[in-house]
């Protein structure tokens, strides 16, 4: 199966204006307004709910009672539903395991994809056909199916353990052909000099062919680490004891099914603060990870990497 | 099978062709240090001479794939074997662990294969997983290549750099949060309900609860989560297009649309194909998440996917044989039809997702 | 174990099939010894109601049924389901808790509306916590299988006079432990539960005196009251889901095993009746006409939240939850007052059938050892103490000053008890015999003894009344679909014919052999 991916050189100004070839008509006034509409609505159509949760987390009881329910325009601010979240308690509890969770096995992801990419990155190495072969069929076959990884989890004795989430999803294909090709990319040269003094391949990875990677790096670590952030399912099947779930299972507890956090009954239920107040800001502690690192990486793939991926 | 679609990549897959003129004969010590390496001629000639020295030229290469492969045969081949539980009548509770209990759980046969067919619930199950990809076809397929075009129209840099990250960030949020967005803005405690409300424009509005609207709003959710991300790729295509093909065929007097339609389109079709043979070859599968977190909401018979199916009647329920065929004809199917869809874009001309052999 | 054999075809899994005879009951049961502890209550039991008891017993009048803490200190996980939310882990009633008793305990609390699914997901596996509540109604798919393959036969520290070492268990009905011998062995440890009180239609007593308004009376008068009542407006909705209530107006046979009734000498299941075509179609028509309150037809939220904060007049719910609300609202509302409304029949009288002596049991995992085991028992003795007791009092109640406060001679809950002793854990670990016992709010106690007493004369035995029978493997999963189908069909999301279409599907797939299967078990019975 092909990866999609596309490596192109997308290396364009960031500042200015491209200007128009001499060739091409000017834009009629209708052309652009309608352009100009349109790309508003599919940006504000993003944009605009997340102010509203944002908002509405940020103000206090009394705007909240005012208004009946979601806030718009915020006016009374309050940061109480988010000091009652994190001073411990469940929110903060879940918030801290799902941090554990990305960070360990994006690390755990990386180590083992990047040191696989490179591994595979010689066409006529030993084996380089056969092992190649063991990641692609993967692909094709899509897994062994719900049942039989369950049940291997049960037989490992994984239930309840955060290995259940982390090794199933660890190894991304589509993620190490990725780097693979970027890897086949780099100029032999520094490579076969280094080999010439006498540097082993982990020397060279480490030291010639990371640092000269950063960009794609980072791209396939924010793929990694989204996904484990976001992950709900491998949680909800595989861990039963309530305290041990992560944010996201934790936030569909409290926005979809309508309960209130643990230990926060008391400061809902007598109003002290919103239950909306305190859905919105588990919603936001959920959302700002990933609204801060994406921005930041995506200059990487714009600046001459990866892009692609039919479903990175 | 092919390789990655590599513009500008020096080397091919295949290695050692007429293709790779290597520098490195220019220098005399690459040979000495690294030996005879891609370009050498020594390739499974020598016997178990030549197999010792590459062993151990490219150990370290070997060892650096096997925690993946060690990872890929636990976690994917190894469970492929468990599939055999479809045969059987497999309890959890026939002895202690999997393999006592599979050893005194009863062999039926196709048995379950035969209950499937049976069951209306299941037919039920890939009615709505047909729909909503065919919904998602139809619907959120042209989204984000008219978005490619519409950026990519965009001369001023900034905007364009500040369009794309809006435009990619909900592919970054998990199903959980999409879901929970959209109930804060269409659900009955939601924005549009609050100002109904307000207005007194009627009350009870709750799109997230209604079981006929949910293949509509799915959809919404999947246009609204992927397709700003979807348009990465076709603006990938469209900047590898020849200007010069626009200016040649603009002198000759074809108009903006004109354009669009003879260079632009033609230039997408071969990452349209793929991504349409991936499309039809994922046709089972609608994904998981977002329909187990609506269950409750729009209710059983308006949600059950096959994933779902599989899940309901395996974990929550117990039947694991059950839900393992039901797993192994969808994967056998899913197969089946990935193989199809790639012939008839083979038929077509194009490349698909393997290489014509 | 002369268990029906017979039938079984040579299916995986464990346990006998079939239920154990009035003859094995007689080796499996323990002795029953009334407490040294027990009062007289002050609403006296009528008829298999429910004692009741509305004086305040002053603390140091109580008396002591674990006189020191029996525990040897060990550390236990145990799995319950909870509804509400969830306390803190470490939290003072807890920690005072343990402390009595002498172990630790690990709760693993899930939520209660979701406990099925991750009681499948947790018996399958090999890390069973050491206790383990199931619920009645979880008692689907391969769940008795579990519980007879995963969990100790108790039998060995309980049956006869051996259960005369735990005196709070001896005092427990024996009915109760009847109903607790599952696959021929005795495995549970009951939660004992009144004989009707499952499902009890409540009412906000406070909001229908205010407008004049009395309960409504029969089917067509309850739809047409609703109508009169909800106004979406002003956010208020006559009621919740009322599903279950429907299932008691229209008479509908209860769950497995007392699904099945004899009728012209032939067995009926549930599914099969038109009883239980009607009730879905009342259920309908609430729905359709918009009186039940939107977060209910989206199954979010808490109704309980809902029926306090006045947004719904009317939900159905179990007898557990009266004393909570009522307790719960005394200082925020003190207006507030609820009371149960009487069920009516579908045309006169109405069919109230029999609950077994419990329907919700902690089971202990088998991979214990017997000193653990016995450890375990002591937990559910404390747990299991009667009424004026002072371990009653903090199992109920929680530490004095902390969780409750003494004002005008009765307890009251503080907004930390409120937090944390009101969401139970402990009653699932085992119960004393049902009584009703809120001197905080004697005037509920009385309406629900009253409310059982109207209506015990209305109550039935189902024909397979009182134990536990063990279908065999190859049904289990027969019934599975009817509960989501049912959520379906009366939010209109399914037809009643699609219900017809599952039912016919049903005799079908096993039904018919499952029937069959019911009536050999009686044949053989009455030919033994």
């Amino acid at each position: 199966m092909s990866d999609a991916s596309v490596l192109v050189d997308d290396d364009e100004e960031t500042k200015g204006k491209r200007t128009r070839p001499s060739w091409e008509e000017p834009p009629t006034q209708i052309g652009l307004a309608a352009k100009g509409v349109i790309l508003a609505i599919a940006l504000l159509a993003i944009l605009f709910p997340l102010w509203i949760v944002v908002a509405t987390s940020l103000s206090d009881a009394e705007t909240i009672s005012r208004t009946g329910g979601l806030v718009i325009i915020p006016d009374g601010i309050s940061l109480d539903a988010y000091r009652e979240l994190l001073s411990g308690g469940q929110v903060a509890n879940a918030m801290w395991i799902s941090v554990c969770i990305t960070v360990i096995g994006t690390l755990f992801s990386m180590t083992t994809s990047v040191l696989a990419a490179y591994g595979l990155s010689r066409m006529n190495s030993l084996w380089h056909r056969p092992l190649l072969m063991t990641l692609l069929l993967t692909m094709f076959f899509g897994g062994a199916g719900l049942i039989p990884s369950y049940l291997l989890i049960q037989t490992l004795g994984l239930m309840n353990s955060y290995a259940a989430i982390i090794l199933p999803m660890a190894v991304n294909v589509f993620n190490i052909l990725v780097l693979r090709a970027f890897f086949m990319n780099i100029g032999t040269e520094l490579i076969d000099s280094a080999r010439i003094d006498g540097a082993g391949e982990f020397r060279i990875l480490w030291q010639i062919v990371l640092p000269l990677s950063r960009a794609v790096l980072a791209v396939i670590a924010l793929f990694y680490a989204v996904g484990y952030w976001g992950n709900y399912f491998a949680a909800f099947i595989y861990i039963t004891e309530q305290d041990k779930l992560p944010l996201q299972n934790v936030l569909q507890q409290i926005v979809v099914r309508g309960e209130r956090p643990m230990g926060m009954s008391a400061a809902i239920g007598t109003g002290q603060i919103p239950s909306i107040a305190v859905q919105t800001a588990v919603m936001v502690l959920a959302l700002i990870p990933v609204a801060v690192l994406s921005p930041f990486v995506q200059k990487h793939f714009k600046k001459g990497m990866l892009i692609g991926a039919v479903k990175g | 099978m092919s390789q990655s679609t590599v513009p500008r990549s020096p080397k091919r897959e295949g290695g050692g062709g007429p293709a790779s003129p290597p520098p490195k004969h220019r220098k005399p010590g690459a040979l000495r240090a690294g030996g005879p390496r891609r370009d050498g001629p020594p390739r499974a000639r020598g016997g178990t001479e030549a197999w010792r020295h590459r062993l151990r030229r490219d150990y370290p290469l070997i060892l650096m794939t096997l925690p993946v492969i060690g990872l890929l045969v636990v976690f994917a081949y190894i469970p492929i074997a468990g599939n055999v539980i479809a045969f059987q009548f497999f309890s959890p509770y026939a002895g202690d662990g999997f393999f006592q209990s599979m050893a005194n759980s009863a062999w039926v046969g196709f048995e379950h294969f035969q209950t499937m067919v049976n069951d209306r619930y299941f037919w039920d199950a890939v009615e709505n997983t047909l729909v909503f990809s065919m919904l998602q076809l139809l619907f959120y397929f042209p989204v984000p290549i008219a978005l490619a075009l519409l950026i990519n129209s965009i001369l001023h840099n900034k905007v364009r750099a500040w369009a794309q990250a809006v435009l990619y960030l909900p592919h970054f949020f998990s199903w959980v949060l999409v879901i929970t967005v959209f109930q804060q803005i269409f659900g009955g405690a939601g924005l549009i309900a609050q100002v109904m409300r307000d207005n007194g424009w009627g009350d009870g509005f709750d799109l997230m609860t209604d079981p006929g609207f949910f293949k509509w709003l799915i959809t919404f959710q999947v246009i609204w989560k992927d397709a700003g991300w979807g348009i990465i790729v076709f603006l990938a295509a469209l900047s590898m297009v020849n200007q010069e093909l626009y200016e040649s065929a603009a002198v000759d007097g074809a108009n903006r649309w004109r354009r669009i339609w003879h260079i632009t389109l033609p230039a997408l079709r071969p990452v349209i194909a793929l991504l349409l043979v991936l499309q039809v070859g994922n046709m089972l599968t609608v994904g998981m998440e977002q329909f187990l977190i609506q269950r409750t909401a729009v209710g059983v018979g308006a949600s059950e996917v096959l994933d779902t199916y599989v899940w309901d009647r395996g974990i929550a329920n117990h039947q694991f044989s059950y839900a393992a065929a039901v797993g192994i004809v969808k994967g056998i199917f899913s197969l089946v039809l990935v193989l199809a869809a790639n012939r008839v874009a083979h038929a077509m001309g194009e490349q698909g997702v393997y290489k014509k052999q | 174990m002369p268990l029906l054999a017979a039938c079984g075809s040579g299916e995986s899994g464990g346990g006998g099939e079939g239920r154990s005879t009035e003859e094995d009951l007689k080796s499996i049961l323990p002795t029953y010894r009334q407490s040294d502890t027990a009062i007289d209550p002050d609403i006296p039991s009528e008829n298999g109601s429910s004692p009741g008891y509305t004086t305040f017993i002053p603390t140091a009048e109580l008396g002591v049924s674990v006189p020191t803490p029996k525990g040897n200190g060990g550390t236990f996980t145990a799995m319950t389901p909870l509804w509400g939310t969830p306390p803190r882990a470490g939290n003072e009633y807890w920690t005072a808790m343990d402390e009595a008793i002498g172990v630790k305990m690990n709760w693993q609390t899930q939520d209660g509306n979701t406990y099925g699914e991750k009681l499948g997901a947790v018996l399958a596996g090999n890390d069973i916590p050491d206790l383990v509540c199931v619920p009645s109604w979880e008692l689907g798919g391969q769940i008795p299988q579990a519980i007879s393959s995963r969990f100790a036969d108790l039998g060995e520290y309980l049956s006869g006079d051996k259960v005369l070492d735990y005196p709070n268990l001896a005092a427990i009905p024996t009915a109760a432990w009847q109903a607790s011998v599952f696959g021929g062995a005795l495995r549970g440890l009951p939660m004992p539960g009144a004989p009707i009180g499952g499902v009890i239609p409540y009412y906000r007593q406070d909001v229908f005196e205010e407008n004049g308004w009395s309960p409504p009376t029969d089917p067509q008068e309850f739809i047409d009251f609703a109508k009169d009542v909800t106004s979406a407006k002003n956010r208020v909705w006559a009621c919740e889901d009322m599903k279950w209530s429907s299932f008691v107006i229209h008479g509908v046979l209860p769950e497995k095993p007392n699904y099945f009734a004899m009728v012209d000498g032939k067995l009926v299941n549930r599914y099969e009746t038109d009883a239980f075509l009607e009730a879905l179609e009342w259920t309908r028509k609430l729905y359709d006409a918009g009186v039940v309150h939107p977060d209910a037809v989206a199954v979010q939220g808490d109704s309980k939240n809902r029926f306090t904060a006045g947004e719904s007049l009317m939900f159905n719910d179990g007898d557990g939850t009266w004393h909570n609300l009522v307790a719960e609202q005394q200082a925020a509302n003190s207006d507030f007052r609820m009371n149960a409304f009487d069920f009516f029949g579908a045309d006169g009288d109405p069919v109230l059938w029999r609950a077994n002596g419990a329907n919700i049991w902690t089971f202990v995992n088998k991979t214990l050892s017997p000193d653990r085991i016995r450890e375990a028992l002591e937990i559910a003795n404390f747990c299991a103490a009667p009424y004026g007791t002072i371990e009653q009092r903090m199992r109920g109640y929680g530490v004095e000053d902390v969780h409750y406060t003494i004002e005008n001679g009765v307890q009251v809950r503080t907004p930390l008890g409120e937090e944390q002793v009101a969401p139970e854990t402990y009653v699932f670990i085992c119960s004393p015999g049902s009584f009703v016992a809120y001197p905080d709010t004697p005037q509920m106690v009385e309406d629900l003894t009253n409310w059982q007493k109207r209506m015990l004369p209305f109550a039935q035995e189902p024909l397979f009344f009182g134990r536990q029978v063990q279908e065999p493997d190859r049904f289990a999963n027969l019934a599975d679909r009817f509960e989501a189908l049912e959520d379906d069909v009366v939010r209109g999301n399914q037809s009643i014919s699609d219900m017809q279409d599952a039912v016919a599907e049903w005799r079908r797939n096993g039904g018919d052999q499952l029937r069959d299967w019911y009536q050999e078990l009686l044949d053989s019975e009455a030919s033994a």
